[in-house]
């Protein structure tokens, strides 16, 4: 039993033919013809893609790798001289409370979203396999939040959250008015709108990869799953769920990845605050690039940080998620 | 491979000459270019707004028509958002606004050409002390470059109350707490909001409410700690907060204050006339034009607005020791020319007429937006029309008088690092669910503030 990513590099490996450069490299070299064609497509297709190679590898790696050259610097950016701290920019981030507390929201970030993404993708996926009635419609409805940009959503946000907004209307109505509060503007709970919002905008997102995902099922499973006795929720949890693995594991590294590059949501609706409650680290670098108070070395540290730690947790949930190979 | 290397090869000159072609967009312009009576100038700006900056262009084109000048107008934000990069990248604006607050000289002054050769050729050698007090001296940057040149003064440290909700309240304009508590009581009983405030987010609007009441409790205070000879956990500063923190609990500042900034909240709420009070600045003298406060309202999201009769009242005595709060002040902005910028001829033309000639001046005071930087130039009412000439003239002739009298700078003198801690502080007090008492509140303020060297001395 595999997941859908493991299914489809064996469906590429298993092709075969002169079409595909892949199937070409992990052929096995039995004789001269083998090579010669090796030799004939590796190069060719490598001009092709060499202009966007060097432009897409050279530019993205180099701004890396000055970045990384920048964050020994205090520089305010342009003309100003660049004068060498060592590693007096890490030291300082380290040490900075602002900076853990950001760390902190985007592991409580990330866990929300995740959690939420991937029990509303999964339940939404499986009720629109289920044939109900306006499926199309309901799709639309949970899709829209993924295609709409965050600086169209937020005065929406902005709208529903705020002391005199929509959440705190409904709470009166309910007869729940000793609980309406300014949700926006504090400590205790900007986090909380943020992580709401990020919730809201991410199940659509899983929804499409597991509905995807489930329609690659082989329906013989699933009926001698239901020839076994199984019924619908043991099918999800027993068969379902464990062949969409692939998925989950792509969403979890892509959720850690947002969660640690945070931006747009969060300026547009706290811009961090109140006094840096709702904080991320790409808020910090957005504040420290572009604000009142501008260091590019600082910044650009915090840019090498949140690369090492995007890199470091992608391989960990990679490695973990790896399937144990099967004891001979 | 002869091939397949040729096709390699162009592949690298193709991008090769891309890059070069990113690396090298930016204009190189002649600082000493001669002012010129033609050309096509970009100017940005978090102010004025769009309807004043037009005006302003229009009288200019009246003298100029062959300059044609495009303006673009940003949240406050926004402006050190896009400015920055833009200059950067070589595609900024050809004029831009330059704050003397927060070492904002140093920030961009870098990306500006020396405009004193171009002000002493202007106004003679003695030009500096043709603009009002020190506004020359706030615009140059560390080294001594003149980075830009005055359009205007502001001052700070009064309010602006919406006459009609008072009067439909049967308030009075606060003089002191226990007053100004009354006055919030009769307004929100109508429905409205008392004093809109946007504490919330990353801009430094709260410090001015703060140094309102730090010159209530102890005119001297704000400065001393800014440069050092005091500190803000002192007992003037705890004073300062507690005030803060009251002045919430007794419902004079809107329980929505965190929400979000000065602009749009405070402002919005303000011109779409829910609140009776907002702590803004000389400039929002401009909204009591008689076209200008319709603009504003409708900019808030009011449609076919009827304007109010808006009044700039003294900050109320709310350390109760028997004053409100100085005004303090300084050059609002000045305009800088981009060094970058191939129409530097045409922009130092512009620049010229709008911050040093008496026409340009003239423009300025007469749309009620800055205080005129250079000397001797006071609107001139005949061509003036306000929401209500009767009741809003005197009143503002008195704030021009006293805001041009203002010997205390704004933000002058303070660091970029002590305005965001003082916001942190501010928006630590206000928030209810922090539990920090006012001492470890004003002693962390105290830890993350620089104390600034500016005018010292």
């Amino acid at each position: 039993m595999h997941g859908l990513g493991e299914t489809s590099a064996m469906t590429v490996t298993t092709t075969g033919g002169g079409s595909s450069l892949l199937a070409t490299l992990r052929a096995p070299r039995r004789g001269g013809q083998n090579r010669r064609r090796v030799i004939h497509l590796l190069p060719g297709g490598l001009a092709w893609i060499l202009p966007g190679f060097i432009i897409s590898v050279g530019l993205i790696y180099y701004s890396i790798f000055y970045a990384g050259y920048l964050s020994f610097f205090e520089w305010g950016g342009g003309r100003r001289p660049m004068i060498p701290v060592g590693a007096k920019n890490y030291l300082q981030i380290l040490g900075d409370p602002i900076f853990w507390s950001a760390i902190f929201n985007t592991i409580i970030y990330f866990v929300a979203v995740f959690t939420a993404q991937v029990i509303g993708g999964v339940l939404f996926a499986a009720a629109m396999h289920s044939r109900i009635f306006l499926a199309n419609i309901y799709k639309i409805i949970i899709v829209i939040p993924v295609v709409v940009a965050p600086a169209t959503l937020a005065p929406a946000h902005i709208q529903v959250w705020q002391t005199d907004g929509t959440f705190n209307h409904i709470l009166e109505g309910l007869g729940l008015g000793f609980f309406t509060q300014g949700w926006i503007g504090q400590s205790t709970t900007s986090l909380l709108v943020v992580t709401l919002v990020g919730c809201w905008g991410s199940v659509g997102f899983g929804f499409i990869l597991y509905y995807a995902g489930m329609a690659q099922i082989d329906p013989e499973m699933l009926e001698a799953a239901r020839i076994d006795g199984a019924g619908n929720l043991r099918i999800l949890f027993s068969i379902v769920v464990p062949n969409l693995k692939a998925i989950t594991v792509s969403l979890a590294i892509l959720n850690f990845i947002t969660a640690l590059k945070l931006f747009d949501s969060v300026w547009l609706l706290t811009q961090g605050g109140p006094a840096h409650s709702s904080e991320f680290l790409g808020t910090m670098i957005y504040a420290e690039t572009a604000g009142t108070s501008r260091n590019l070395g600082l910044a650009t540290a915090m840019s090498v940080i949140l690369i090492i730690i995007a890199i470091s947790v992608s391989v960990i949930i990679q490695l973990r998620a790896r399937e144990r190979a099967p004891v001979s | 491979m002869t091939k397949i290397r040729d096709t390699a090869l162009t592949g690298i000159v193709v991008v090769s000459l891309v890059l070069t072609g990113c690396a090298t967009n930016a204009g190189s312009g002649d600082a000493s270019a001669a002012p010129a009576n033609s050309g096509k100038l970009t100017w940005w700006g978090w102010t004025p707004d769009t309807p004043v900056a037009e005006q302003y262009i229009a009288a200019f084109n009246r003298e100029y028509p062959d300059i044609k000048v495009t303006y673009k107008n940003f949240e406050n934000v926004d402006f050190r958002t896009s400015l920055t990069p833009a200059l950067d990248s070589g595609k900024g604006p050809d004029v831009f606004d330059l704050s003397p607050a927060g070492g904002s000289a140093d920030e961009w002054g870098s990306y500006a050409i020396d405009v004193a050769p171009l002000a002493k050729e202007t106004l003679g050698s003695d030009w500096e002390s043709k603009f009002g007090a020190s506004y020359a001296k706030q615009l140059t940057d560390s080294k001594g470059r003149q980075v830009a040149l005055p359009l205007g003064g502001m001052a700070a440290g009064f309010i602006w109350v919406n006459q009609n909700i008072l009067q439909e309240a049967g308030a009075a304009i606060p003089t002191d707490y226990n007053s100004w508590v009354t006055t919030c009581k009769k307004v929100t009983a109508i429905g409205k909001a008392c004093l809109t405030m946007g504490a919330g987010g990353a801009d430094t609007f709260p410090t001015e409410m703060y140094h309102s009441i730090a010159n209530s409790v102890d005119p001297s205070y704000f400065i001393k700690a800014a440069t050092g000879r005091a500190k803000w956990n002192d007992p003037e500063g705890i004073q300062v907060l507690q005030i803060f923190k009251k002045m919430k609990e007794d419902g004079i500042i809107a329980s929505n204050v965190l929400d979000g900034g000065q602009y749009p909240l405070a402002n919005n709420s303000f011109m779409k006339g829910d609140t009776a009070m907002v702590q803004m600045g000389f400039w929002y003298t401009q909204y009591a034009g008689a076209n200008s406060c319709k603009n504003a309202m409708e900019a808030a999201g009011v449609s076919n607005p009827t304007c109010f009769v808006q009044l700039p009242a003294e900050f109320p005595d709310v350390a109760g020791k028997g004053k409100g709060s100085a005004y303090f002040g300084e050059v609002d902005y000045g305009l800088a020319i981009n060094a970058e910028s191939p129409n530097i001829a045409a922009a130092k033309t512009f620049v010229a007429w709008m911050t040093m000639s008496k026409n340009g001046q003239q423009n300025v005071a007469n749309a009620l937006d800055l205080l005129p930087s250079l000397q001797g130039v006071t609107p001139d009412w005949s061509t003036l029309t306000l929401a209500n000439n009767a009741v809003q003239k005197p009143l503002i002739e008195k704030l021009i008088a006293d805001s041009t009298a203002t010997t205390q700078s704004r933000q002058w003198q303070a660091t970029k690092e002590t305005l965001d801690a003082m916001v942190v502080a501010i928006q630590q007090v206000l928030d209810p669910t922090v539990k920090m008492s006012i001492e470890d509140i004003a002693a962390g303020q105290q830890k993350s503030s620089k104390t600034s060297t500016v005018g010292v001395g």
